[in-house]
């Protein structure tokens, strides 16, 4: 399918009609485009198949420009400081399994996959031959080939056509693209780990694809886990993951993002659920200079059920922007959204969580829930709930609170002896606490907990 | 232990305490009575170090140091223990968890080891089967959804966790049936010692039939009108403070 010639010049006179500094803009696009001929001038062959769709999404992208805040989608997001910077491919770096192990969560059994600046190392993950039955683990080209080019090969015709300049850098870019797929009925109790480890003086993008299938009835937990980087260089992390839920399937999927405050991130993620399915998200953000989620959910069929669960906790310049869309397309569908952030120093969090109720989609109950601790004058939350019901019979309800630490109850705990520090330190953990204990997997909760913990202690 | 000096404090530019005189020595107990808005729950509140009030005027000594220039915290290090009217609740912070920050945070001041797991439980189990309060207690969050008797009970739990030497009750026993204000005043009876005081403000004399104290004073518009032995509790009780409120008119 080539590129309509029409929808680019679109987009070049959309540009003109907002003043955009085009110049700018365009040289940033082509940063990226002049990374990706490079790339593939030194990649090994990829399968045609996927070759020609990589190369449309870079014709897309060539077309694009980069969002402003301007946009409505990106009003509280400024992705100039990560766009207006020449990026390298990330490349191997040595890694030793004594620093994989100290990074390992404790007492948790997994399934590990090491990456090391966005690049696979398979001598210091679990061999194919440790991986539990009914777990199915590929590479993109490779699934592209399988009994899921169907599916895989309509997303990714989107998205090389997407909206979103990062979607399609993404699906340009994408050739560490992974792919999982849970058999039938498979109940995989160990986590699949994706242990993203970058390191060393070199900036460097990297652009992580997940794929996850999980059949009728099976049951799945994945996490992707971004580690601190110890040199403060740069990096920047553009991913996309699609994850399918078919029938009484349960996935649990959790995102941990604690890298080093100069670490640029854009991650977009669509599930789709079918009926009976169980979805649930845990997203900590803790790490991170310029973070943006988009965590899209599509109920396709009906008594579906889903979690979304997010906490961000973060201060100095930080900035977290957190973006979830429940698509409730059909009746009798359940979504439950809690997100929680504690935010100092001069730091920003945006929640734009936006729920839509189709006009077929009665009984619907979806919730959410936005509250954040504002601890410093120069603080800020942006916090938009966004409810559309185009149904009549359904129980929907959101709130958004933004407030401060109890006093009282920091007086009542200082009186018994804690100081200042440990009963601040508390009370914000506590307020966490309420997101932090849904994680089903005891290891990680421990492990997030304790993250949460020494970050508060230190801040 | 503690002598309190010509205490003046206010709140919110409100002069509440108006020339505090209390002297208070080991072992003793001393019942703080009087009419609402007569400045009890204040007193007991500045000496725990509430920030919204504010000393004006006066000294307060406690074992020969400055209390006023000690710290909310420093405080309970130093062995003041106030008993809230009203606990607050803390969701998201559970029983164990608090108990155990809370003796832990002391026992570092002092420069006492903190106690292992096995040897906080088995101390926390002791003394909550003393109160006759249900372990399961322990799991839930801090106050949150207590009735007003399991709240006050939870106060003399930490009471005796913490085993302070100078203990503030503020009007613990208000709004206690009788089995818990039986609590209150055997948790207050088992602590009593030589080396350790209490001050107990109430408004009813109910308490004190329980916990017979030392000293009673009545507390009137900021100061104390007068201070008796425990009989002066039975005569509030009969004749009310109506006649404390006439003598200090004219005075006043």
């Amino acid at each position: 399918m080539p590129l309509p010639a029409e929808k680019a010049s679109n987009r070049i006179s959309e540009k003109i009609n907002q003043a955009m500094p085009t110049a700018i803009a365009s040289d940033n696009i082509g940063h990226f485009i002049e990374l990706y001929e490079k790339t593939k001038a030194h990649s090994p062959a990829l399968p045609s198949r996927l070759a020609s769709l990589q190369n449309r999404a870079a014709a897309h992208l060539e077309a694009m420009r980069f969002p402003s805040r301007r946009d409505e989608d990106w009003k509280y997001t400024s992705v100039r400081r990560i766009v207006s910077q020449k990026w390298d491919l990330g490349q191997v770096a040595p890694l030793n399994l004594t620093q994989v192990e100290s990074a390992a969560i404790e007492e948790l059994e997994d399934i590990r996959f090491v990456f090391v600046n966005g690049q696979f190392v398979p001598a210091l993950s679990t061999p194919s031959s440790q991986w539990p039955k009914g777990l199915t683990i590929k590479s993109l080209a490779e699934a592209l080939e399988g009994q899921d080019a169907a599916w895989m090969s309509a997303k990714l015709e989107a998205h090389a056509q997407h909206d979103n300049p990062f979607v399609v850098m993404n699906t340009a870019f994408g050739q560490n693209g992974w792919y999982m797929e849970v058999q039938k009925g498979a109940i995989i109790e160990k986590p699949v780990h994706l242990m993203m480890f970058s390191t060393g003086e070199a900036a460097f993008v990297q652009f992580p694809q997940l794929w996850v299938h999980a059949q009728p009835g099976s049951e799945f937990s994945v996490m992707e886990h971004y580690l601190p980087k110890e040199e403060n260089t740069p990096h920047f992390t553009c991913a996309v993951s699609c994850l399918r839920l078919e029938a009484n399937a349960r996935v649990h999927h959790y995102r941990l993002q604690r890298e080093s405050e100069a670490a640029f991130q854009i991650n977009y993620c669509e599930v789709e659920q079918e009926r009976d399915s169980v979805y649930s998200s845990y997203a900590t953000d803790l790490g991170g200079a310029i973070v943006r989620n988009n965590l899209n959910v599509l109920l396709e069929q009906s008594n579906t059920e889903t979690h979304l669960n997010g906490i961000y906790l973060i201060n100095g310049e930080q900035h977290v922007d957190n973006q979830t869309f429940m698509d409730h397309a059909v009746p009798h569908c359940n979504s439950n959204e809690l997100y929680k952030g504690i935010v100092t120093g001069k730091a920003r969090g945006v929640f734009n969580g936006k729920v839509l109720v189709r006009p077929d989609a009665q009984k619907t109950n979806a919730f959410q829930q936005n509250s954040t601790l504002l601890l410093s004058p120069d603080a800020v939350m942006d916090a938009k709930p966004q409810l559309e019901i185009f149904a009549d019979d359904v129980r929907c309800s959101h709130g958004a609170t933004i407030g401060q630490l109890d006093e009282s109850a920091i007086f009542y705990l200082r009186t018994r002896g804690l100081p200042l520090k440990e009963a601040r330190t508390l009370l914000q953990f506590a307020f966490l606490g309420e997101v932090t204990s849904n994680m089903p997997h005891e290891a990680v909760r421990t492990f997030v907990e304790k993250l949460v913990h020494d970050k508060l202690y230190n801040h | 232990m503690l002598s309190i000096k010509n205490l003046h404090a206010s709140v919110e530019g409100n002069e509440i305490l108006k020339g505090i005189n209390l002297e208070v020595n080991p072992g003793e107990v001393h019942a703080i009575m009087g009419p609402n808005g007569s400045g009890k729950s204040t007193l007991a509140n500045v000496l725990a170090g509430r920030e919204e009030y504010e000393v004006t005027e006066g000294t307060v000594l406690y074992k020969g140091e400055d209390l006023l220039e000690m710290d909310v915290d420093e405080r309970a290090h130093a062995g003041v223990f106030l008993a809230f009217q009203y606990p607050v609740e803390i969701p998201g912070v559970s029983m164990a968890t608090f108990l155990k920050e809370a003796i832990n945070a002391n026992r570092r001041a002092r420069g006492q080891e903190e106690l292992s797991p096995v040897e906080m439980l088995k101390f926390i189990r002791n003394k909550t089967k003393l109160l006759g309060m249900d372990e399961q207690m322990l799991k839930r969050s801090l106050n949150e959804g207590f009735s007003g008797g399991e709240k006050k009970r939870n106060e003399m739990l930490q009471m005796a966790l913490l085993e302070p030497s100078l203990a503030i009750l503020d009007e613990t026993d208000s709004g206690l049936d009788i089995d818990a204000l039986r609590v209150v005043a055997d948790s207050v009876n088992a602590l009593r010692s030589p080396d350790r005081s209490f001050i107990i403000v109430t408004h009813y004399q109910r308490l004190l039939n329980y916990i017979v104290p030392d000293f009673v004073h009545v507390l009137f518009n900021g100061r104390i009108v007068k201070s008796g032995g425990k009989e002066l509790a039975l005569d509030l009780e009969e004749r009310g403070y109506d006649w404390i409120k006439e003598e200090n008119a004219v005075a006043g």
